[in-house]
């Protein structure tokens, strides 16, 4: 694989499916170790990608797959949750790309894809929940592209016995 | 039916598949069964006998049922056809105004389970013709037989009667014996050999235990009947799985949220539009709705997975698939939790 930016054009964008499980567990075990994102391996099943749908909740993992090799270049989750006004709000999660991968820009070409999605189920806005020390590149990136800073979220972890 | 009947010994497995009663208009008793073929065991039970002696076969006058052959009622699993005649009669009737020339009312009921209740309108037609060829001058002696059989004292002349009436009333089994055992066995001549229908009660009848394993190979034509299964070559590969077009892969309770995990998948080989998932919580008689989702693009072979909360203290839900258009349900499956964790 060269240096260059991925096109459009070189990668499917599409569903997950169960036959993707290592590939995204490989990415999310990586996320894992680097942003500390509260993933439990266990927790994360064959089924786990699929679209899901549960009352107020819609979920799709979306995975960029490169035409050429059939190899899971990236991968993100997307929901649209109904919030207590009735509101669909859209988020972004556990976005992630394979190391061999970062910055070439197939990410940007998911999350596109991904707002289009969201904006299709009639979510009004589309949110990324972001490390609180994460990298100021990325909100400079994301704010390129219309994603500004609103809200802080504290969290506190429940000890576990 | 016939497993609320006890089971003789020695019995054919066609006892199983029809009740055939006989029946006739008491002037003063009302409808009352003349015969019960396989057994009368119930023949006095008032709950068991009620399609029966209220038939609508009963309130229709004979031109009305003439013209439509005959009449049916589909009750708890069962199809009831009726068929009404008038027969010959020299019998001293007990209300005023009639004579004794006056006809007997018969009543014909066969009943089938729903599953092949499409052998019914054939059955009774053979049915009702043995009785009326055989029977037709005879039937009032077995009538003057039942009657006579519950007064107090019998004279010999009385018993001359009751004897000669069971004789014939005997007779009159054996042919309806007969006759039903060669329709299931011989006479199934169905030329719809295609239809949706007939496979079913095919299926039924491979299921009661009835052999029908002839008309799975090619000599077929030579068998007594001309029924085909749908493709012959693929006898035990045929995977009625590969025909739903939606299919539960799999059910998870997740303890943790109490939540119930259903996975299901687009069986068809392509995309399915508008589609609506329901699940529902079932409470003694009454069903709640507590999850509808609408599905708008179903792509072929993919899997879905619907969570649904689990209700406190409810362990039965109804899982459907409908088509939002037509509003066919194309897939109902009952989930019982306490079945679930069990397993």
């Amino acid at each position: 694989m060269s240096d260059d930016i991925i096109k459009e054009d070189d990668i499917i964008i599409r569903n997950y499916r169960t036959s993707d499980y290592q590939a995204t567990l490989k990415i999310l075990k990586e996320l894992q170790s680097k942003f500390n994102i509260g993933f439990v391996e266990s927790k994360w099943r064959e089924t786990s990608g699929l679209r899901q749908f549960k009352p107020n909740l819609k979920r799709i993992t979306l995975i960029a797959e490169l035409k050429s090799t059939g190899q899971v270049a990236s991968m993100g989750m997307l929901e649209a949750v109904k919030n207590n006004l009735g509101q669909y709000i859209g988020y972004l999660n556990n976005w992630a790309t394979e190391k061999e991968f970062i910055g070439k820009g197939v990410g940007k070409i998911l999350a596109d894809r991904a707002t289009q999605i969201l904006k299709s189920w009639g979510c009004e806005a589309v949110r990324i929940n972001m490390a609180y020390r994460g990298d100021k590149k990325l909100i400079d990136i994301f704010g390129k592209v219309g994603f500004i800073p609103i809200i802080t979220v504290l969290e506190k972890k429940f000890e576990t016995d | 039916m016939a497993e609320l009947f006890d089971s003789p010994s020695e019995k054919n497995p066609f006892e199983e598949l029809a009740v055939v009663y006989v029946l006739y208009f008491d002037e003063a008793q009302g409808h009352m069964p003349l015969l019960i073929y396989p057994v009368e065991t119930y023949k006095n039970d008032k709950a068991f006998m009620r399609p029966i002696k209220y038939h609508p076969i009963w309130f229709l006058s004979l031109n009305e049922s003439d013209a439509l052959d005959h009449i049916d009622l589909e009750f708890k699993g069962y199809t009831f056809f009726g068929k009404k005649f008038l027969t010959k009669s020299n019998r001293e009737k007990r209300r005023s105004g009639l004579k004794e020339e006056t006809p007997e009312t018969i009543v014909i009921v066969v009943s089938l389970p729903n599953k092949i209740e499409l052998f019914g309108d054939e059955l009774i037609r053979i049915l009702t013709q043995e009785v009326k060829d055989k029977y037709e001058d005879k039937l009032f002696e077995i009538i003057d037989s039942e009657i006579l059989k519950e007064e107090v004292i019998k004279s010999p002349k009385i018993q001359k009667r009751i004897d000669n009436g069971q004789a014939i009333k005997k007779q009159l089994r054996n042919s309806i014996e007969k006759t039903t055992n060669t329709f299931f066995s011989d006479v199934i001549r169905n030329s719809d050999a295609t239809s949706i229908r007939m496979q079913k009660a095919i299926a039924y009848l491979a299921f009661r235990g009835i052999d029908v394993s002839h008309i799975n190979t090619k000599e077929y034509k030579g068998s007594f009947s001309n029924i085909q299964l749908f493709d012959p070559n693929k006898q035990g590969e045929v995977n009625f799985i590969d025909k739903k077009p939606f299919i539960i892969l799999k059910i998870n309770i997740i303890e943790d949220s109490q939540e119930m995990e259903i996975l299901v998948q687009n069986n068809s080989l392509h995309e399915v539009k508008g589609i609506i998932v329901k699940i529902n919580h079932l409470k003694e008689y009454f069903e709640k709705e507590i999850m509808i989702e609408t599905i708008d693009k179903w792509f072929p072979q993919e899997e879905l997975v619907f969570i649904s909360p689990i209700i406190p203290h409810i362990d039965e839900y109804i899982f459907f698939i409908i088509d939002e258009v037509s509003n066919e349900k194309l897939l109902s499956k009952r989930i019982d939790l306490n079945l679930l964790k069990n397993k």
